[in-house]
């Protein structure tokens, strides 16, 4: 679905390589995360797929990335929007309508989708993304999740074969981080699309992303499966990125045989976590 | 200012009327004002916009709107009127040089009234109909390109998301302690103008966004006939420009 091959990249102005010789491969119905420190080149990565680099950001490109079978740098930006719809870092900045139900229109009639299809589409997403009742809001009176929402329905109404975000949950609590990631869960699962996703709350990934992709300085340091990736401590510890004490803690406990549920995601669930060890241990 | 300007979501008439013919209408109510000199009519189309207003958003935020105006317009009377030089003098001032004139009096609250009649026909259109709806039926209607329209319909969504970023750079400074509250104004200034810097570069980044944002979800591709709203012309719209016609015809005639 998406390849990446030795992909480099450096910003016009900028002096060090914002991507090293990235390799990469998702396939159809990946559930990716992201994660890395700030300046890290995450967001870059997620240029790469969109095609926001090297078509809108200009810098010296090296490497191929092929996304849906096209070649990013041959195909123009508009074609592969067709395939991949993106939800920025900026959360504000991206908006371009001051209405919910716009802001889904915008892309809708700019890709030129039947106008007999535009109502059914927009009843779909706003639903998918459970924020129906939000259709006629204004869009400046919506709290953070609910934005977040909107631009994750208003990708989904253009139904793209892959959605790439950017920290959708940085200015969110982590019930509404939740709530957006059951949103692209449910989307991965029940629609088949592959998802892309930077995340800085490692728990998040933990529990819902099926591979982890492991960033520091521009290079890709660890990929594969999320409980796989976890195992390599010191290598993440050098990234930047704190393996959470529970994820370690249920590791062990899993690897020991005294544990078999989810992996918790806060510290009520690492509670019951525990409570369900030793009362198994009391028996 | 987000009072003024913003939209109220409603079902009224005026609300379904096609947004050309609330342009239409608010501009023909604006210029009746200027065809008259009589404070009498003026009062009369004042009254009338109250009454427009108040069926759709309601008295209360309507007489709201109005309060508004008529401070900001007393105001400029205030100023107004010692300018005006000749009629005869009704009130001198100590110091002799200033004087209020019968004159004086009445042209600076024709000036006042005109002020009030000519912005609450704009406050009330903009807050019955959508900035989105305008724009799009300006390219629709009287074929303004898309990139136009997008353009200003943009710069009115950035001036409260400009307005936020200012109070988030403010409070990060004042909890870096620098005190933003003195009374003495060219102080304040002082304080603001670096602030600009950071303001002005969040801005450009956060416009730079927006249009990627706008260009990945297709802008470029979108034509004239894109838009899926359409906005017809119905008979309530016909009424309503007869009505507006009417009242534009008697300020002349009155
Ligand atoms: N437009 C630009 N011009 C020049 N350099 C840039 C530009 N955007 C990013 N960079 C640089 O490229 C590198 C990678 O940036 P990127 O935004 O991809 O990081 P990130 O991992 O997304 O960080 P964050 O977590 O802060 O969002 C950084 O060193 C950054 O300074
Ligand atoms: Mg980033």
């Amino acid at each position: 679905m998406i390849r990446i091959k030795g992909l480099s990249f450096r910003y016009s102005g900028g002096v060090k390589n914002a991507l090293s010789d990235i390799s990469l491969d998702i396939g159809k119905g990946d559930f990716l995360g992201i994660i890395g420190a700030s300046g890290a080149g995450k967001s870059t990565l997620t240029y790469a797929i969109n095609g926001v680099v090297p078509h809108y950001i200009r810098g010296d490109f090296y490497g191929e990335v092929v996304v849906s079978g096209l070649d990013t740098v041959k195909a123009g930006p508009e074609t592969l929007a067709r395939h991949v719809g993106s939800v920025l870092q900026d959360i504000d900045g991206q908006m371009v309508s001051s209405v919910v139900e716009d802001e889904l229109l915008f892309g809708l009639e700019n890709f030129g989708v039947p106008h007999g299809e535009i109502e059914s589409r927009i009843e779909e997403s706003l639903a998918a993304a459970g924020i129906s009742e939000l259709r006629s809001r204004d869009i400046g009176t919506l709290s953070g999740g609910q934005k977040q929402k909107v631009a994750i329905a208003a990708i989904m109404a253009l139904r793209p074969e892959i959605i790439v975000l950017d920290e959708p949950t940085g200015e969110l609590d982590p019930q509404s981080s939740r709530r957006v990631f059951e949103t692209l869960r449910s989307l991965n699962e029940e629609n088949g699309v592959t998802i892309v996703v930077v995340e800085q709350k490692i728990m998040l990934l933990c529990e819902f992303a099926g591979r982890l992709a492991v960033m520091s300085g521009g290079k890709l340091i660890s990929e594969g499966r999320v409980k796989d990736v976890l195992m390599d401590a010191d290598k993440l510890e050098g990234a930047g990125v704190n393996i959470p004490r529970v994820a370690t803690l249920a590791r062990l406990l899993r690897k020991k045989g005294l544990y078999s549920g989810d992996t918790p995601a806060d510290l009520r669930q690492a509670e019951a976590m525990m409570r369900e060890v030793l009362s198994d241990a009391a028996v | 200012m987000k009072g003024f300007f913003g939209y109220n979501p409603g079902n009224s008439i005026l609300h379904r009327l096609n947004p050309l013919t609330k342009i239409v209408i608010s501009i023909g109510l604006c210029l009746s004002c200027f065809l008259t000199r009589s404070h009498i009519v003026i009062l009369a189309v004042i009254a009338f916009n109250l009454l427009l207003s108040a069926s759709a958003v309601g008295l209360k935020r309507s007489l709201k709107m109005l309060l508004s105006l008529v401070k900001f317009s007393a105001v400029l009377f205030v100023v107004q009127v010692f300018f005006v030089k000749q009629g005869n003098v009704l009130l001198r001032l100590p110091p002799g040089v200033i004087y209020i004139t019968d004159k004086g009096v009445l042209f600076s609250l024709l000036f006042a009234l005109r002020l009030i009649a000519a912005a609450m026909p704009l406050s009330a259109m903009l807050s019955v109909t959508r900035i989105s709806d305008i724009s799009n039926v300006f390219v629709r209607s009287l074929r303004i390109p898309y990139k136009y329209a997008f353009v200003i319909t943009t710069a009115i969504r950035f001036i409260p998301l400009f307005s936020e970023e200012m109070t988030n750079i403010m409070e990060a400074q004042t909890a870096r302690g620098v005190q933003f509250d003195t009374k003495n104004f060219l102080k304040k200034i002082r304080l603001l103008l670096p602030l600009c810097v950071p303001l002005l570069i969040s801005s450009v980044r956060k416009i730079e966004g927006g249009a990627i944002s706008a260009e990945l979800r297709g802008f470029n591709l979108r034509k004239r006939t894109s838009g899926y709203k359409t906005y017809p012309f119905g008979w309530s719209d016909a009424a309503a420009l007869a009505v507006c016609g009417l009242i534009v015809a008697l300020t002349v005639f009155v």
